[in-house]
């Protein structure tokens, strides 16, 4: 009860700033395009009726599934070394190297990528380099393409996947990795067959998470893309401010949250049916 | 002053002048330990928790590099090689069993890294888990066993690799007191009947005593007395072991030649061979004899003081008579059943103490 009342202004706020143009955009959905161009009230599901059937509709899903599900999968790869850099660290500089793995967050997301178009462009740090020490005669196609969006992706997501398997590893007992030690296991070998599979759990979580963020993504495939690449959030801001089709931007909207919610639960279900190997506590 | 120990031409486990000083610590963890340890033998690092036998253990294992010093297993120097070079059977305090593996997995899984092929493996780690009296369980994950049969997992994996050494951080800290004898004495059996090396760390003295061949006192990263169980109890060697190893009471007095120590009055004698000047003398509870008043004191029983009765202390097993004297409160201590003619008696009552003057342990004052 005392919870409740407690969560009442958050909740509050999350039920006019959220739920409540949620429903907005579900109504509008619902309404016509006329042949001018011209959105007109009504109740139909044409919109949805037109996404689905479509061709293009079906390839800005594969493409968004294929770009967040992969920018996922590298950046909890990239992330597993750097989380357990962290754990392993001495208390004094844990703390710091935890806030250097998620600092890129405290950078706006634009001002981030900015800098990657700096450092990836035809004339950047990179294709100079590389040219100028002549292993590549010109420069590589590193940005306004799927390239590009997904390093930008990759860079973007790692502080979540960091952060996610950070609390997952906090609870397997570094003893386990000793006793392996002990046992005869040298380091690679400890990593497979002790860290590894008691980190699959936090490794799972970590994708599901990043996964979600990146079919989200919008400013990434926009800026990284150069107008080239095409998924679900670019497509449905071109619907609404291109081609000014609010009914079929809503509809998409509609779809990519219904597909959202869907992973979100079954992320609930993975984590409940799935506790892992949690280390066991000992008295 | 350290009690001479018998130094085998070949230990198994020397460890000499070792040293481990963390960064950052005001003192080393462990200062200098030196010590010697024959096949098949098992020895208890005893003492408080900081004393350094914990560290002193894991250097042992290899999961501590010491600063300085050499650990030396069959002759051959391992200060330096990697834990899983070294051979080491551990069981942690934690246990640390793998809890994705089953009680079988956990127990083959040494013999997987050193290489043992699989059906050579499975039936050593079945035997193993039999040894422990765990052959039913071997399918078993850790989290559906309880403690103590989680404690036997952790030896059985720590037993199948034929360990050149078997080293315990406090294995039975972590169970309730019930179970703790029971696993204590099948520890000890099982590790007399391998013959396997053993060091064992624990704050418990009884486990020490009861368990050990040779007992390691440590305080302050050193080692204060190294002995057989019965000497460290009976004779310790520095005021630390007279004090943390079992109770005894403290006479301040002034000790002159001879080995007579003045306290309160009372020239009470001793074996001592101090330099004269002021001391403190430690008697057990168990070595005083307790007599009525005016009784004379048995053969060889040098010393006697008058004291009062001040409070009796039944324990079940033991009784324990505190009582005051002109040296200071000395505590008689009696097996439950032998205290009949001081069952009934007052506080205050007077008495009469006896004891051998060997029974003293004498140490200059602090």
């Amino acid at each position: 009860m005392i919870g409740w009342l407690l969560a009442a202004p958050a909740l509050a706020v999350l039920a006019l700033a959220f739920v409540w143009p949620m429903a907005g955009l579900f109504r509008i959905s619902l309404n016509r395009t006329t042949e001018t161009g011209a959105m007109e009230a009504a109740v139909t599901t044409d919109s949805y009726a037109r996404l689905v059937g479509d061709d293009f509709t079906r390839e800005l899903v594969l493409n968004t599934l294929t770009l967040a599900a992969s920018s996922a999968a590298i950046a909890v790869a990239l992330a597993l070394p750097i989380a357990l850099l962290v754990r392993g660290a001495s208390p004094r500089w844990r703390g710091l190297l935890a806030l250097a793995a998620v600092a890129p967050l405290l950078v706006s997301g634009t001002a981030r990528l900015v800098g990657w178009m700096a450092i990836l462009g035809d004339q950047g740090m990179i294709n100079a380099l590389l040219t100028g020490m002549g292993i590549s005669t010109g420069p590589l196609a590193l940005i306004n393409n799927w390239t590009g969006v997904r390093i930008g992706l990759v860079e973007s997501l790692m502080p979540y996947a960091v952060l996610v398997l950070l609390a997952g590893l906090g609870r397997l007992d570094p003893k386990l990795e000793e006793a392996a030690a002990t046992l005869g296991a040298n380091r690679a070998r400890t990593f497979l067959r002790v860290t590894l599979p008691l980190a699959a759990p936090a490794l799972l979580a970590a994708w599901l998470l990043t996964l979600v963020l990146g079919i989200s993504a919008f400013i990434t495939p926009r800026l990284m893309g150069g107008g080239r690449v095409f998924v679900l959030a670019t497509e449905i801001y071109d619907l609404a401010l291109e081609t000014v089709d609010w009914p079929g931007a809503a509809a998409l909207a509609m779809l990519l949250l219904g597909g959202l919610l869907a992973l979100m639960i079954l992320r609930g279900v993975v984590a409940a049916f799935f506790p892992g190997n949690r280390a066991e506590k000992t008295p | 002053m350290k009690a001479a120990t018998s130094m085998p031409a070949h230990p198994h486990l020397r460890l000499d002048r070792l040293k481990r000083h963390y960064a950052g610590a005001p003192a080393p963890a462990v200062a200098s330990i030196s010590l010697d340890l024959p096949r098949g033998a098992l020895l208890a690092l005893l003492g408080p928790s900081g004393c350094g036998k914990t560290t002193t253990l894991r250097m042992i294992a290899g999961l501590e590099i010491p600063d300085d010093g050499k650990i030396l297993v069959g002759g051959r120097d391992v200060s330096r090689l990697p834990p899983h070079k070294r051979q080491m059977g551990v069981v942690f305090q934690s246990y640390a069993l793998f809890p994705h593996m089953t009680a079988a997995g956990n127990a083959a899984f040494g013999l997987e890294m050193q290489g043992v092929a699989r059906a050579d493996r499975a039936r050593r780690a079945q035997a193993a888990l039999e040894m422990v009296g765990l052959g039913a369980l071997a399918e078993r994950k850790p989290r559906q066993l309880s403690g103590g049969q989680q404690q036997r997992v952790a030896l059985a994996r720590a037993l199948a690799i034929e360990p050149q050494l078997l080293l315990l951080d406090e294995p039975l800290s972590a169970l309730d007191a019930k179970l703790r004898e029971g696993v204590r004495d099948e520890i000890r059996a099982l590790q007399q009947r391998l013959g396997t090396t053993t060091v064992f760390v624990t704050h418990d003295q009884t486990e020490a005593l009861a368990m050990a061949d040779l007992v390691a006192v440590m305080n302050g990263g050193r080692i204060e007395q190294l002995a057989a169980p019965e000497e460290i109890f009976e004779r310790p060697a520095t005021r630390f072991v007279a004090t943390f190893v079992g109770r005894a009471a403290r006479l301040s007095g002034q000790l002159e030649p001879g080995g007579v120590l003045r306290c309160g009055g009372q020239a009470l004698r001793s074996t001592a061979t101090l330099p004269p000047g002021p001391a403190e003398a430690y008697l057990r509870p168990h070595r005083v004899r307790l007599l009525e008043a005016g009784a004379a004191p048995p053969p060889g029983h040098d010393n006697l003081l008058e004291a009062r009765l001040t409070r009796r202390i039944y324990t079940g097993e033991t009784i324990a008579l505190e009582t005051e004297t002109a040296a200071g409160p000395v505590t008689a201590e009696l097996q439950a059943g032998q205290d009949g003619p001081w069952r009934d008696l007052p506080t205050g009552a007077p008495l009469r103490l006896a004891f051998r003057a060997a029974d003293l342990a004498v140490f200059p004052a602090p």
